[in-house]
Parts: C-alpha cells; sequence; structure tokens
C-alpha cells in the first residue's frame, strides 16, 4: 500500500468553462484518497478550472510532490501543457527545496482493460458476448497521436482476451470513424465503450450524436437519460452505450498505483 | 503553515475575502456571504468543507460558475466548520489559491507574470494569442477582469515585463483595496497572472480582428 504522510499528491484534469461536471470525477478520486489519509495532503489542479496548475503548487506544503494527471493517455496535455505550465523539468524536478515527481497519466495503468471491461458489462449485462462486437471510441487528433495509440492498445488486449466476437476501436476526429460504426462493426450486437475519463460534452453530446442515436446535441439537464435508454434498437442492429470510465470508484487505486509505479521506476533518479 | 497564518491573520482582525464572510465562532469557525452577515439565523447550515465546492460551483440562478472570482456567489448558506484546516479547506473551494498565493507574495515567494509572456508561452489553439496588440489587451482585461462583475482578484500583472498595470484604475491593482467597494479588512485576492479564461478570451479577440 502506497502510504505518503510526508508527501502531497496533485491530481490534474482537464476541466472546462462549459461542463460543470467535467471536473467532478478528478474531485471525486481526490476525495476518496484524502479520506484514506495516505498522503499529508492532497489536491486537485486543471487546466480550464481553479486552483490552475499555475497557482496549485503554492497551496502545496510538502517538500515532496506527486503530480499524477487524471488523463487516458500520454499526448499534448501530458507532454506540452502540464510540464510548461508546472514548469517540470522531467519526471523529477528540483526547485526551492522541493522534489516534484511527475507520474504517468492514469491511462497507461494495466487495469484499465478491466474498467473498460466492466462498464461494457454493466451497460449490456445479458447480451451474448460471442455474438456482440464491442466497440472502444477515443478521441484521437492530429494534435494528439497518442490518444489513439492509447486506445488501440486496449483493443488489442481486450481482443487477445476472446471474450467478444469483435473488438474494435474508433475516433472522433480521425478514421475510423465513430459515425460509421455500422460499417466497421459486424455483429447484431454492438457495446460503445467511451475512452474517456469524465462524462463530458464529448461522451453525453457529440459521440451519441456520431452513433445517430441522438439527432441534435442534448441538453446537459438529460445527460443521464442517454445510459438510461439502452438498448438502441437501429437497422436491425442493438447498440448499448456506456458511460466512459474515469467514475469507477477503482480509479482511487489506479491513481495510487501509478504513484507506486514512479516509485520503483524512478528510484535512482530521486535518490540522485 | 499556511493554516496557522491564516488563524493569525482572522485573530489580527481579518474578516473578509471576496463575496465571503468568515469569524472564530464557540465551535470553530463560522463562514458566509458577507451579504448574509446580518441575517445568518435564516441560512442554511453547512457542516463539511466540501458543501463548500458545491456552494461555490452554481450562481443563484443556477449557471455554473467556472471563474471563482465572478461576484455573483450565492447566499442564503452558512457552514459551522471545527477547525481552523477546515476553514482553509472551504476557503479554497470558494477562492481557489487565494490565502497561499497572498502569503506567497507576501513573502516575496511569488512574483506576477506580465501577460506578454502568459500569451507567448501558449501552444496549439492559444498560440495565436500572441497576436493580441498591446491596445487590444488593455481593453480586454478593462472590460473582462473588471471587479464590479466579472472578477474580483486584484491584478498585479502589466501587459509587458516591468510594467504596473496602469492601464486600470489604481483600485483594480491596489492589494489593501477591497474590490466589493466596501472597506472591509478583507484578505488581498490576488491575480498573479492572466487565466486561461483571459486567455481563452484573448485568442476570440486576434481571431475576431482578423477576420
Ligand atoms: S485574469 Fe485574473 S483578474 Fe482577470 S478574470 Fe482571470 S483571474 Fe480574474
Amino acid at each position: 500500500m502506497v502510504e505518503k504522510w510526508e508527501s502531497a499528491l496533485v491530481l490534474v484534469g482537464h476541466g472546462s468553462t462549459l461542463n460543470p461536471d467535467s471536473s467532478a470525477p478528478t474531485f471525486q478520486h481526490a476525495d476518496e484518497i484524502g479520506r484514506r489519509e495516505l498522503f499529508a495532503e492532497v489536491y486537485c489542479a486543471f487546466w480550464k478550472e481553479e486552483p490552475s496548475l499555475r497557482e496549485v503548487l503554492r497551496m502545496v506544503e510538502s517538500d515532496d510532490i506527486y503530480i499524477v494527471p487524471n488523463f487516458i493517455s500520454e499526448g499534448y496535455f501530458t507532454e506540452t501543457i502540464i510540464p510548461r505550465e508546472l514548469e517540470l523539468t522531467g519526471p523529477v524536478t528540483r526547485r526551492s527545496g522541493k522534489v516534484i515527481k511527475y507520474c504517468e497519466p492514469v491511462g497507461n495503468d494495466p487495469r484499465m482493460v478491466d474498467l473498460l471491461l466492466r462498464r461494457a458489462q454493466d451497460a449490456a449485462p445479458n447480451v451474448p458476448r460471442e455474438k456482440t462486437s464491442l466497440l472502444i471510441v477515443g478521441h484521437g487528433t492530429s494534435l494528439n497521436q497518442k490518444s489513439a495509440e492509447a486506445a488501440q492498445q486496449q483493443v488489442r488486449v481486450i481482443r487477445e482476451k476472446r471474450l467478444y466476437a469483435e473488438v474494435t476501436e474508433a475516433y472522433m476526429e480521425e478514421p475510423p470513424f465513430i459515425a460509421d460504426w455500422r460499417k466497421n462493426t459486424s455483429q447484431r450486437h454492438v457495446v460503445v465503450v467511451p475512452f474517456f475519463i469524465a462524462d463530458g460534452l464529448h461522451s453525453y453530446q457529440d459521440i451519441p450524436v456520431l452513433l445517430g442515436i441522438e439527432s441534435d446535441r442534448t441538453a446537459a439537464a438529460s445527460q443521464q437519460e442517454i445510459f438510461r435508454r439502452n438498448p438502441y434498437n437501429m437497422d436491425g442492429r442493438e447498440l448499448y452505450y456506456a458511460s466512459a470510465i474515469g467514475t469507477e470508484p477503482l480509479m482511487a487505486d489506479v491513481i495510487l498505483d501509478t504513484v507506486a509505479r514512479f516509485d520503483r521506476r524512478h528510484l535512482c533518479d530521486v535518490a540522485a | 503553515m499556511i493554516k496557522d497564518e491564516l488563524a493569525r491573520l482572522i485573530t489580527d482582525g481579518y474578516n473578509a475575502l471576496g463575496e465571503l464572510g468568515f469569524a472564530e465562532s464557540s465551535t470553530g469557525y463560522r463562514l458566509y456571504h458577507w451579504a448574509d452577515r446580518n441575517s445568518l439565523n435564516q441560512a442554511r447550515i453547512y457542516r463539511s468543507p466540501k458543501d463548500a465546492r458545491e456552494i461555490a460551483k452554481y450562481d443563484s440562478s443556477g449557471a455554473y460558475r467556472p471563474l471563482k472570482g465572478v461576484p455573483n456567489l450565492p447566499r442564503g448558506w452558512v457552514l459551522e466548520l471545527p477547525n481552523i484546516n477546515d476553514l482553509k479547506t472551504a476557503l479554497d473551494f470558494f477562492y481557489p489559491g487565494a490565502v497561499a498565493t497572498w502569503l506567497a507574495f507576501r513573502e516575496g515567494k511569488a512574483q506576477p507574470v506580465c501577460l506578454r509572456q502568459t500569451l507567448n508561452r501558449q501552444t496549439g489553439m492559444y498560440r495565436v494569442t500572441g497576436k493580441l496588440t498591446d491596445d487590444q489587451a488593455q481593453s480586454l482585461v478593462k472590460e473582462a477582469c473588471r471587479s464590479d462583475s466579472r472578477c474580483l482578484r486584484t491584478i498585479l500583472w502589466g501587459i509587458e515585463a516591468d510594467h504596473p498595470p496602469d492601464f486600470l484604475p489604481a483600485s483594480k491593482s491596489d492589494p489593501t483595496v477591497d474590490q466589493t467597494g466596501q472597506s472591509r479588512t478583507t484578505l488581498p485576492f490576488l491575480c498573479l497572472e492572466a487565466c486561461n479564461l483571459l486567455v481563452a478570451a484573448a485568442r476570440t479577440t486576434v481571431k475576431k480582428s482578423s477576420r
């Protein structure tokens, strides 16, 4: 078990100026880890909300600080924005008597596969899996090549488990596109699981429109409706839409594992 | 520690921050909307600092408040907190980092960062903000950060390095001035660097003017 009574944990989320639920999973996991009293301090920081990445380190009083990005993959945010805004020089940054340890994004944790499978199971508990396509949907963007790579990696691992007749991926911003799911899946039952941290605007609004289960970008008020209406019967197919994995209670353990993994990998850098 | 310094400041008479008022009580500390200070017996009582996060999330019309410095905190609640640590946590949910930033600035451990430096650091969709002209920057900040309706923080950064924000009303960059316009003994609520909302607004300005 991770016990860091003299260290601080800073969970970094994207946050949003439009969607009040965007930061909820990050706060949820910070609350849970805080409740376990494993760290001296636990804070959240955001790119689009407060506390900002620029001010959070002023709030932290411990000299030993773990930064964990609550992001699904390496990419623009973890490689450019977070290091730049926090003025990090690498996995270990020493500044004004403090040691700042920059961990991998939570999405790199091997348990992501279990979380995706659990979401698929929850959304469609009774489908015959040997007659079902599992579609993992990610963001995918030219700015963030690795978000697609991360989704592909999940797909590969799940495919090897041979639980579903077919396991495949689709993206919002690059091919194979989500909108082409009919063409790109072969089975009568299709379970769609977003590989996203939060049920933000993408998973409530954009993806349902791309899948064709919503005609218009829905109002924030009807968000939960999307998941309650499963299955969607379309063109002789039965589609089940799952919520994002980021709100899984197990994510708190994934965050703690991410810290433990950092310690194992960077023991020598820190001791130097 | 920050909480000890906060306790000392309260003993010294500080009793306000932004739209908030606070005081020692028989059971610990009491935190409320300053405008409710004479009607706290009608306010709904909360006891966890985490309630502050939910209270600060929406304004009285139910609209989301992504920028915490906007003077539109809802009223009609009071937080009864057992100790200084919970008060500090609650203050950080209402005005994230405000107390820590003030203390760091006072000790010379945090300096303002000029707008140019913030904009020139941007990448991706915000890189264009580097094209914001001085005139555009001045009008934008005057409007987007005004204390009467947009943000209660005191701006200590200028447009260029080593230039004070002298294009703003003097009161907007004076940490001793109560930005709510009521001369309270208030903890300074500083803006040491343009926030992401202002950077996003700068992008909109540049995009509009290049059309
Ligand atoms: S730049 Fe500073 S003063 Fe202006 S809105 Fe953002 S936080 Fe408030």
